[in-house]
């Protein structure tokens, strides 16, 4: 009886294992496998096992810990941005705001809009010489500020950045206004009660409720930041000069334009490596201070 | 009463006139495309002036030596949008002249990274699918080829000398790797000057001849707030190359680079060198638009055509959307980019476009290779530029031109031909070292690096790369 009811569980969870086990676990085993190999691609048959060497040839290139400073720059930087302004705004709309449904979806918009739509958008913001952001800039005499931002390698990776704050901004909103709307109405009442004001509400007792939620969209963010692609291959295929040349960026041009599949592969590896890893650290910290596990 | 173009009845005097003079003109043209094939920059004759619509292709549509013994389809895939059409109606003239049973599937990708990924998984997956794969110049064609993926050209050739002699010898050139012709072009196109003749006119400046007159033609433009050159480095990773290519050819040491793109020669060489200290100072001379790497082909066009800039570096692949964003009376004109150096040639960077080869899995090689020598044959070659306004894979008589003239009606068609095709190129065969030139010449353009710098760089990446495996030419 014990192993029928089992049986029956098995039976009812093994297609999403299967799904599981074809679409994420043998990708990944066949990538790790894959990453101590060489291989162009273009061939049936991978090429000689070379161990390690993927992984010690990308741990001596420059390139490689560029990519890998710029995503971690890029995370550190659109991360709290993302979670911070997020937050605000949610505490905002939290109110009674006029037109404060209509804000709510205006925030929302760049989520549903298509990536490749904003990423041209803001090209052609960003144009050095009739952009809509030096031409704003001149208009309002400062002109001296104006800028050749995706051109310039000590600018362009702030310039992506900013884009990616802007088009994922209203994702954490949604998340942590629904985080906000779910709170317990007593405690919020009960400390108005004791004579806390706004500031004091927020920070002593709105802000410690949302940890769980907080946590849960700053990782969403942190993970969304690490594997970050298509918004800087379209705005500026990696450069100028590798400036925001990212792991992801990087494995494509090792994998379709170098032809070094297990070089693309090891990469591959190291990012899965690493977004577990913060994973769990985070999983960690959160179970440290007694929050739930966020995911 | 009207009368069908080309029917012998009701002939006027003045149309036989017309076309005695036509034959004339072709024959002379003819004979002068097949002196071109032993030149290379020999340029293509002037079209003669001839009403519309009354010309047809002078070119036979041979027939093929094999054909399809029952319903066939081939699957092509490429990259360039724009080239469905034309692809589509020379495969679908070609179904209904020659062979009733094939019929060509085509799937255009929305840029060669995309097709390229695809390919390569098609291949690793050794899938007969596409029959037909578009690959470009360089190392595209050594990639697909020296993994024994493509067939070559050699039987096809051999079988049929006058298909080959029909493409510029200079085209296949760089298309032969180890030895043989992998992949033969649809077009050639080639890199100029745009300018804007009204603009120039209006502040007394000639079309430059020397590096010299431009910088002082670049010097009196931005002295009224008019840069000079839009010039998109941002687009891709082949355009901050451009500069580089332009000085190379200009000082006759395309040669030189194609060597120690080969690992042969190496890049410190102060040839080499000097075409990364004209990169340099191009990008501090204030001849571009502002910020170069942060220009995309849509800015610059929109910068030129409103009058922002007087000229405009790019392709011949990009004239009809720079014609799209023109307004009504500006006067586009194009010019050779000037001599680099005192009584050097102007160079002209000319390529092939897309280029057409057969998989080597494909169940159906020979009707393969006929519907690419369909596309791009005496026939098809004529159909296949007659609306794209991009130059064909060899030359064509004036009888030609003036067919492909009556519906393309752009006057910038001829002066293209005339410089098609000369022997400085824009291709890079090692992928390795195409990317480390390529972050090189961005160094450049940003000021992060010296010439002689980027130059060891690009040498060490060559050196990584070891011996090649294939040779070019």
């Amino acid at each position: 009886m014990h192993w029928r009811r089992h049986a029956t569980g098995w039976a009812f969870t093994a297609p999403a294992l299967a799904i599981l086990a074809a679409f994420l676990l043998y990708p990944i085993g066949y990538s790790l496998w894959l990453s101590l190999h060489e291989w162009d691609g273009y061939t049936a048959h991978w090429g000689a096992f070379v161990g390690i060497e993927n992984y010690r040839a990308l741990a001596e290139d420059e390139v490689f810990w560029r990519a890998t400073v710029n995503s971690i720059v890029f995370v550190i930087v659109r991360t709290p941005l993302e979670v911070g302004l997020g937050f605000l705004l949610a505490l905002l709309l939290n109110r009674r705001l006029p037109a404060r449904s209509l804000l709510r979806t205006l925030f929302f918009v760049p989520v549903v809009m298509s990536l490749i739509v904003v990423t041209l958008i803001f090209q052609r913001v960003y144009e050095p010489n009739t952009g809509l952001l030096n031409t704003f800039l001149h208009g309002i005499g400062l002109g001296a500020w104006a800028h050749p931002w995706l051109g310039d390698p000590a600018t362009a990776l702030p310039a992506v950045i900013a884009v990616s704050v802007w088009k994922n901004v209203g994702f954490s909103l949604v998340i942590l206004l629904a985080g906000l709307q779910g709170l317990p109405q007593d405690v919020l009442e009960a400390a108005r009660v004791d004579g806390a004001n706004a500031w004091q509400l927020t920070r002593r007792v709105i802000t410690p409720l949302m940890r769980p939620i907080l946590a849960l969209t700053a990782l969403l963010s942190i993970i969304g930041g690490l594997k970050v692609f298509d918004l800087v291959f379209i705005m500026t295929r990696g450069g100028p000069t590798y400036s925001t040349e990212v792991l992801a960026t990087m494995l494509y041009r090792e994998a379709f334009e170098l032809n070094h599949m297990g070089a693309a592969s090891a990469i591959g590896v190291i990012l899965v490596v690493v977004v577990l890893s913060i994973a769990r650290v985070q999983a960690f910290v959160l179970r440290e201070s007694g929050e739930t596990e966020p995911a | 009463m009207s009368h069908r173009p080309g029917t012998a009845s009701g002939m006027s005097r003045r149309r036989l006139l017309r076309l005695g003079l036509l034959s004339a003109t072709a024959g002379a043209a003819i004979l002068r495309g097949r002196c071109a094939e032993a030149q290379i920059g020999g340029a293509q004759p002037t079209p003669a002036p001839v009403p519309a619509g009354e010309l047809k292709n002078p070119a036979e549509f041979k027939a093929p030596r094999v054909r399809a013994s029952s319903p066939t389809t081939l699957s092509f895939w490429q990259y360039v949008g724009f080239h469905v059409d034309v692809q589509k109606f020379i495969a679908e003239e070609y179904k209904r002249r020659h062979d009733p049973n094939l019929t060509l599937e085509i799937t255009a990708y929305p840029g060669l990274n995309e097709q390229r990924v695809g390919v390569k998984s098609a291949l690793a997956a050794q899938s007969p699918t596409p029959d037909i794969i578009a690959i470009e110049p360089g190392a595209y064609a050594v990639d697909v080829s020296t993994s024994g993926n493509v067939r070559d050209f050699t039987r096809v050739f051999a079988d049929d000398s006058e298909y080959k002699r029909g493409f510029w010898p200079n085209a296949l050139e760089l298309l032969t790797i180890n030895g043989a012709v992998v992949s033969v072009p649809a077009v050639t196109n080639t890199v100029i000057v745009y300018y804007n003749r009204g603009l120039f006119r209006q502040h007394g400046v000639e079309v430059p001849e020397t590096l010299e007159d431009l910088k002082k033609i670049g010097g009196a433009l931005n002295a009224k707030g008019i840069m000079p050159i839009a010039y998109p480095a941002g687009q891709d990773r082949n355009f901050p190359l451009f500069p580089y290519y332009t000085y190379l050819g200009g000082t006759r040491a395309d040669k030189l680079m194609r060597e120690a793109d080969l690992g042969l020669k190496p890049w410190t060489t102060p040839e080499l060198v000097a075409g990364a200290e004209f990169v340099e100072m191009m990008a501090k001379s204030n001849l571009y638009a502002k910020g170069p790497l942060g220009v995309k082909e849509p800015d610059a066009i929109q910068i030129f055509a409103t009058g922002r800039s007087a000229m405009f570096w790019g392709g011949q692949w990009m004239r009809r959307s720079i014609r799209a964003a023109l307004p009504p009376g500006f006067d586009l004109g194009l010019f050779p980019f000037p001599a680099v150096v005192a009584g050097g040639p102007r160079p002209v960077l000319s390529s092939v476009g897309i280029t057409l080869t057969v998989n080597a899995r494909s169940k159906y090689p020979e009707l393969a290779f006929e519907m690419i020598k369909a596309l791009t044959g005496a026939w098809g070659k004529i159909e296949y530029t007659k609306n794209l306004g991009l130059s064909p894979n060899g030359p064509i008589g004036a009888e030609a031109i003036a067919y492909q003239m009556q519906s393309l009606k752009d006057p910038l068609y001829p002066e293209f031909l005339k410089l098609q095709p000369t022997g400085t190129t824009r291709v890079l065969f090692t992928p390795t070292v195409e990317e480390a030139m390529t972050q090189g010449m961005q160094a450049l353009i940003t000021g992060a690096k010296t010439p002689k710098a980027v130059m060891e760089s690009v040498e060490a990446a060559s050196q990584k790369v070891g011996t090649r495996k294939f040779r070019t030419g």
